[in-house]
This record gives structure tokens, C-alpha cells and sequence, in this order.
């Protein structure tokens, strides 16, 4: 009963772990194109770009809504502080995802494309910011007193390390979202992708960069953590893997190789994952609530486990088909229909 | 002032406008789902292109639909978190769980498969797409179950019990199927199909008096007419039920729905008010017409009342829910607006069986088509109307007899709230705007005729698994394109 008090949450974790990076590279993307399609004044490019979305953003943006039910039902102490006391980034990131998800509906109809064409851009920009936010501040820590609650201010979440997060995570959704351009355009239109893709490789990179020296050194508690075993293994494995797949990423942007950018990309993705969630765990508020403090009890555990576990393959399943229902090029602005 | 500093009645203000802004879209896509369903499969059965026009059609205002409630459902999603954490934290082992469970097994259904709904015609085998509209109405139709269980739920906890300020969990299957949740779910699924039967009606209407497809459109007119038939008695009688429940679990929201001020004891007829002004201040309704003795038929199909209906003076202030006159109105509005469209099938069904619906003659039927076209926004104020009396009149308490409403919400500076309320309130007013706006042009562009129609394979010839996706791109100018 005792392992399984301790093992229910960690299982939960990881599942939360998966819905959290299927979110970010998959909505990623999405969002990515979106930010790139504000650096164009060619309103056929920004039309293209949409195309490419048009019929998976609404599944890619679904897996944000999954997690923030399953953290409510697991975490449901973590769902109400962390979203209480993030209320301002949350609320950006919402009016960002609403202006990205009605641009593709009133654009299709609307005479005035370009105005559509901009609200998907600024929605996607505002709404990794919100994310960008969000995210920065729950690894620097909330301020929560012993039983959880919030205790901060309302403007906690922003100083300049939230901010470094923040423009990292919009780079390297600009990353992901340009390599996946370069899988889904070609011509002239996937010679720009691969140059955005150099940039923003760069950019990534260094944020990565900044933001790997900076953990350890401004906060305390990650430092006494992660230069003692066994996570000092681990944190000296991941940069080093780190920089070896963006030196591969470059190298296959140099060879204008079409579809190996985009699976190095998501590798990096993977492994910066990785990296946080070992940093991270066992807390689910960075050192202030553990998994097993904030988890819901034992019963709820396993009775979500039985609902939506099970269906994990199963909506991989059908969301791979669509992707291979769709897979090739974007030339025309619809999906030749 | 008082208001604006409240972050309570602001949190709750921003509940209410965010969920009825929602509610007006996923109502018409949840039941305009069964209707692509039964229009492709009559296209695949019989091979009558019209069916297929017919589904490319509406699937344009439902895509429109659906893209705005699935902007508006994110708000849902945080809202609980954002601005009711106490209530989260209290209720997360079940509720958190069930709207885990909708995401997981009705939005992503809905949204997986509706890529190839709306873009896999010629990309996939007909078979593969119409199981795709298929999972859509599935995916649809389940969310609306998963939210019915999750607020039936608080309106009749069920399964466990509150220890130390947390709902424990003893039974999940329990808690699921609460007191209310079958007869919610129901009258829920009948409200969508309901709304989406008289919108799709309505519109059909309106072209047939402008004389534009007048064939085409009978023919959405006629089905629509079949599915009420069975719909509008039976959401009037499922209604009657909830009343019914309500009566039973929630005494003080049936005095609200009735401005009951006194109670009628037991054995004993009671007059039925049929309209009223009620006024909180003086605890009774100031001007009021009443059905003597109708209480008793209302409630049980007789005269004497079995069980006392008790009055709103029973319970201390604190204890009963205020907007009396809010509720009791919804309520009447949402009841008369049921009764309204069973009457509409009704004289619709008699002109049928008159023989007036045939296409020579359906376009003379001025003003029974003019009462489907302003049948059609009816269904959204009942649905709208009957929330209120569900939520408002289950107030003070967001878990009935549980957590009161004022110790669900988070401890947030005012300000905030204000400003995200005063943002939804601008944002939601242009997309409402502009939504009626696109979807005006949508009906005024109307049904592609010219559109091709893809080739029904056999049986036995699946061209999907074999055919190479090479990708052909669409040479034609953007506004010919579907």
C-alpha cells in the first residue's frame, strides 16, 4: 500500500509529463508558425502557412485541455494554486489561443484576410508568451505556505528570469515551427524556413544556454540537488546531448536536408524535457509541494488511470492517422479540395 | 462601488458570461453532428448528390461553430482553477477527474477526427469518412454526457463525502451516476438536437420564401420535421421530470422556480402561479396571476399535493437562493419556448399530412415557414434560459449543500478579475458579432451546387491503402473553392 501510494503519483506524473510535451511540440509548432508568419508581408506566404494548420491545430491545441483536466483530477492542489497564482500569464495565454482559433474560422469567410491573417500571428505570439510566463514562474517557484496555498503577490510571475523563459520558449517554438515548414512547403517559400530555422536554432540555443548556467547559480535549492548524486550524472549527461543535437540540426539545415530538421528539433524538445522533469520531480510546485503531497487520493488515482490511460494509444493512434491522412506538401491555400 | 471590489460576485460574474457565451456553440454543433451523420449516410445509401450538397453545406456553419466553442471552452477549462481554487482543491478527485475524462475521450475524438471531416473528401474512402463524421457526433455527444455528470454531481453529490473541507470519494461509479444524471444528461441531449432541429429548420425556411433551392432545401425542411416529431414531446416530458428531480433533491430552487414565498402543505390543492412580480424585499410576489388548485396537476397530474411544496420562508436568507425573479421567469420562458416549437411540429405535421409540403405547394405556406425562421433562435434561450435556473437556482451553493459559492473562490485581487471580465466582455461582444456576421454570408452564399461529387468506390475496392498521397494541389481562384 505504501509503494503504491508513492507510485500512483509518480505514474501520474510522467503521464502529465507526456500530455505536457505532446502539448508544447505539437501546439508548438502551430504556434511557431504562427509567430513566423508575422515576420512575412506576403499575404499568399501567411496563407500557405495557415493551410498547414488547418486541420490539426484544433487536436494539437486538445492536448492542453486533456492536461489541465488531468492535473485537476491527479494534482488538484497544484491545478487550483499554480493556476490561481498565475492568473494574469494564464488569462494572456487564453486571449491568445481564442484570437489564434477564431483567425482560421472568420479568415475562411472574411474578405479582409490579412486583418485574420495578423490575429493567428498576434494570437499565436501572445499566447507563448502567456506560456513562456507561466512556465518560467513555476520553475522559479511559487510562494505557497505549508499546506499549498498561494501567498504571493499577483505580480510574482514577472522578473527577468520568467522573461528568459519566455522569449526562449517563443524561439524555440519559432525552431519547431520552421522545421515543420520545411517538411510541409517547398521552392522558394522552404529556402526562407531554412534560414529561419538556422536562426532560430542560434537564438534557442543560446536562451538554452543562459538558462542552464543561470538554474544552478540563482537558485540554491537546484544546486544542492542537482551537483550531488545521482542527478549530477544526468545534469552533466543532458547539455552535452543537447549540444550535440543542435550541432545536428545545424549540420542537417546546411545539407537542406527536408525532414531530418524537424525530427532533431523534437529530439531536442525531448531532452530539454527530460532535463526539467528530472530538475523538477518530485515536486509538482518546484520545492515547495511534492507529487505525493498534492496528489488526489489513492482511489482517484487508479479510476482515472483506468479511464484515460487506456485511451493514451488509442488517441495516438487516430491523431498519427490524421497526420498520415494529411502528410505532404501545402502548395495552394486549401488542401486540394 | 461595492461590485468592483467584490472578487466573488466578479468571479461569479465572469462564470456566468463565459458559460453563456459557451453554451451558444457547442448546442448547435453537439446536435448539428447527428444531423451530417443522418445526411452522409442518406448520400451514401442512396447516391443522391443532394445529400452530399447538403452535407458540405452545413458543415460550413458547423465548422464556424465549432471553432469559436472551442475558443470559448479554453476559459472553461482554467476558470475553475484561476478563480474558484478552494472549490478545485475540495473537488478535484472527482470533478477534476470527469473533465479529464471529456478531454480525453470526447474533445480529442471531436477534434482527431475532425480534420478528416472537413478536408479528407477524395482523401480517404467514403467508408473512412463517414466513420470520421461518425466519431465527431460521438466525441460531440459524450462531452455533453461527461459535463452533464460533472454538474449533476454538484447539484446532487453522490458517492462520498466531505472530510476536512475535501469531498472523499468512496464510490466513483456512484458519484457518476448521481441522483440527477440520467434525466440531466437526457434533457441535455435533447436540448442540443432540439436547438440545432429549428436552426437547421429555420434557415431551411428562409430560403424556401426566398424561393432560392426551394427542392433542395424542403428536403433538409422534411427531415428535420421527421426528427422533431419524436424530439419536442419527448424533451417536454423529460422536462417534466427534471422539474420532478428538482422538487425532490432541491426544495429551495423549486420554490425560486415558482416564487413560492409560503408553504402549501400536503394533502391539500395549491394555486399554480402563472406569472408574477416577485419582490425579495417584502418576501412575496407583489402582483400575480394564478391557475387556482394548479399546483397539484402541475407537479403530479392531480389535484391534491402528496407532499408538502415548501415556501422560500422555510430557510433563513443565507440559505436560499435570491434573483427570485430571474428564475422563476427563466424557467417560464424556457417551458413556453418547449411547448411553442411541440406546437409548431405539430401544425407543421398536419400541412404535411395535407399534402401542403409538396414541392409545388410548400413555398405557399408563408407563415408557417415565417414561424420556423423565428423558431429558429428559440432553442438557444430555453437552453440559455434553463442554466440559469439550474445554476443560479442551486445558489448559494456551488456543491449543493456542500461548499457555498462564497467559499469556492480563489483570494485574488479584485482587479484582476475585473480586468479579465471587463476583456471577455469586449472580446466575446465582437466574436458574437462577428460570427452572426460570417454566418449570415455563409447563408446568404448558399449551397454549392456545382460542387463535385466524389466517386462512391465499391465494397470492395478500399482505394485508401493502396493509393500513393501524392498531394494535388487546387488550381481554382480561392472563392470557388468548398
Amino acid at each position: 500500500m505504501e509503494a503504491l501510494v508513492h507510485f500512483l503519483p509518480q505514474v501520474w506524473f510522467v503521464i502529465l509529463a507526456l500530455f505536457l510535451f505532446l502539448y508544447v511540440m505539437l501546439d508548438g509548432f502551430d504556434l511557431g508558425v504562427g509567430i513566423l508568419s508575422l515576420t512575412s508581408s506576403d499575404e499568399e506566404r501567411r496563407s500557405i502557412l495557415m493551410t498547414s494548420l488547418g486541420n490539426i491545430w484544433d487536436a494539437n491545441e486538445t492536448w492542453l485541455v486533456i492536461m489541465g483536466g488531468a492535473l485537476f483530477g491527479a494534482f488538484p492542489l497544484a491545478y487550483a494554486t499554480i493556476l490561481s497564482a498565475l492568473y494574469i500569464p494564464i488569462f494572456i495565454m487564453i486571449f491568445g489561443l481564442i484570437f489564434r482559433a477564431v483567425a482560421f474560422e472568420f479568415r475562411e469567410h472574411s474578405n479582409n484576410k490579412a486583418f485574420w491573417n495578423f490575429a493567428f500571428g498576434a494570437g499565436s505570439f501572445i499566447a507563448a508568451l502567456g506560456q513562456g510566463f507561466a512556465l518560467g514562474s513555476v520553475i522559479e517557484g511559487i510562494k505557497v505556505d505549508a499546506s499549498g496555498h498561494f501567498i504571493g503577490s499577483t505580480w510574482d510571475w514577472l522578473d527577468w528570469r520568467s522573461m528568459l523563459v519566455a522569449l526562449t520558449l517563443i524561439q524555440g517554438y519559432v525552431l519547431i515551427g520552421s522545421t515543420y515548414l520545411i517538411l510541409k512547403t517547398e521552392g522558394e517559400l522552404q529556402k526562407t524556413h531554412f534560414k529561419t530555422s538556422k536562426i532560430a536554432a542560434i537564438t534557442t540555443f543560446i536562451g538554452a544556454i543562459v538558462i542552464t548556467i543561470a538554474t544552478p547559480i540563482v537558485y540554491e535549492a537546484a544546486r544542492t540537488r542537482l551537483f550531488s548524486a545521482p542527478l549530477v550524472y544526468i545534469f552533466a549527461v543532458i547539455p552535452v546531448l543537447g549540444v550535440l543535437l543542435i550541432w545536428a540540426l545545424l549540420r542537417s539545415l546546411n545539407r537542406e536536408e527536408e525532414n531530418t530538421p524537424f525530427i532533431w528539433t523534437i529530439l531536442i524538445f525531448l531532452i530539454t524535457f527530460v532535463g526539467l522533469g528530472l530538475i523538477v520531480f518530485p515536486y509538482i510546485i518546484p520545492n515547495q509541494i511534492t507529487i505525493y503531497q498534492a496528489a488526489a487520493a489513492p482511489s482517484a488515482l487508479v479510476f482515472m488511470l483506468t479511464f484515460i490511460g487506456v485511451l493514451i494509444p488509442i488517441m495516438l493512434f487516430y491523431n498519427i492517422y490524421n497526420y498520415v491522412v494529411f502528410r505532404g506538401k501545402v502548395v495552394g491555400s486549401a488542401y486540394g479540395d | 462601488m461595492d461590485l468592483l471590489s467584490n472578487t466573488v460576485a466578479l468571479s461569479r460574474m465572469q462564470f456566468a458570461l463565459t458559460a453563456i457565451f459557451h453554451m451558444l456553440w457547442p448546442v448547435l454543433t453537439t446536435g448539428m453532428s447527428i444531423y451530417l451523420v443522418i445526411v452522409e449516410g442518406l448520400w451514401l445509401k442512396t447516391r443522391n448528390p443532394d445529400y452530399y450538397r447538403h452535407a458540405r453545406f452545413w458543415s460550413k456553419l458547423f465548422v464556424l461553430n465549432f471553432g469559436i466553442g472551442v475558443a470559448s471552452g479554453l476559459p472553461m477549462e482554467f476558470q475553475f482553477g484561476t478563480n474558484w481554487a478552494p472549490f478545485s482543491e475540495a473537488v478535484g478527485d472527482f470533478f477534476g477527474s470527469i473533465l479529464g475524462f471529456e478531454g480525453a475521450m470526447a474533445f480529442m475524438l471531436e477534434a482527431g477526427f475532425l480534420g478528416i471531416m472537413l478536408f479528407g473528401w477524395g482523401r480517404v474512402h467514403p467508408a473512412i469518412h463517414y466513420l470520421a463524421t461518425i466519431m465527431v457526433a460521438f466525441g460531440a455527444n459524450l462531452s455533453t454526457f461527461w459535463i452533464l455528470v460533472a454538474n449533476s454531481w454538484l447539484q446532487t453529490p453522490a458517492g462520498g463525502e466531505m472530510v476536512q473541507g475535501k469531498f472523499i470519494v468512496s464510490d466513483y461509479f456512484q458519484a457518476i451516476a448521481n441522483p440527477f444524471m440520467v434525466k440531466s444528461v437526457s434533457h441535455m441531449f435533447f436540448a442540443t438536437l432540439e436547438t440545432s432541429l429549428f436552426v437547421i429548420g429555420g434557415i431551411s425556411a428562409w430560403y424556401i420564401l426566398n424561393n432560392r433551392h426551394q427542392e433542395f432545401f424542403a428536403k433538409s425542411l422534411k427531415i428535420v420535421l421527421v426528427a422533431t416529431i419524436a424530439v419536442t414531446p419527448l424533451q417536454i416530458y423529460i422536462g417534466h421530470l427534471s422539474a420532478e428531480q428538482v422538487a425532490q433533491y432541491q426544495p429551495t430552487k423549486l420554490a425560486a422556480m415558482e416564487a413560492k414565498w409560503e408553504t402549501s402543505p400536503a394533502g391539500q390543492p395549491a394555486d399554480w402561479s402563472l406569472l408574477a412580480i416577485p419582490d425579495e424585499a417584502t418576501q412575496s410576489n407583489k402582483w400575480e396571476i394564478t391557475i387556482p388548485n394548479g399546483l397539484g396537476y402541475v407537479l403530479e397530474f392531480k389535484k391534491n399535493l402528496t407532499t408538502p411544496v415548501l415556501g422560500l420562508k422555510e430557510w433563513p436568507y443565507s440559505d436560499r437562493p435570491h434573483m427570485v425573479g430571474l428564475i422563476y421567469y427563466s424557467f417560464r420562458v424556457m417551458s413556453g419556448i418547449g411547448f411553442f416549437l411541440a406546437g409548431l411540429m405539430l401544425w407543421s405535421v398536419l400541412q404535411w399530412l395535407l399534402g401542403n409540403l409538396s414541392n409545388a405547394k410548400i413555398a405557399d405556406q408563408k407563415w408557417l415557414l415565417r414561424t420556423w425562421i423565428f423558431a429558429a433562435p428559440l432553442g438557444y434561450i430555453a437552453v440559455e434560459s434553463g442554466w440559469i435556473v439550474r445554476c443560479v437556482g442551486r445558489q448559494p451553493w456551488t456543491m449543493y449543500g456542500q461548499i457555498r459559492t462564497a467559499d469556492a473562490a480563489s483570494h485574488i485581487p479584485a482587479s484582476n478579475v475585473l480586468t479579465s471580465l471587463t476583456l471577455f466582455a469586449v472580446v466575446y461582444s465582437i466574436l458574437l458579432v462577428a460570427t452572426l456576421y460570417f454566418g449570415s454570408k455563409i447563408i446568404g452564399h448558399g449551397p454549392n451546387m456545382e460542387i463535385s461529387i466524389p466517386e462512391v468506390y465499391g465494397t470492395d475496392k478500399l482505394a485508401i491503402a493502396t493509393e500513393p498521397a501524392i498531394f494535388v494541389p487546387d488550381q481554382r481562384p480561392i472563392e470557388t473553392q468548398q
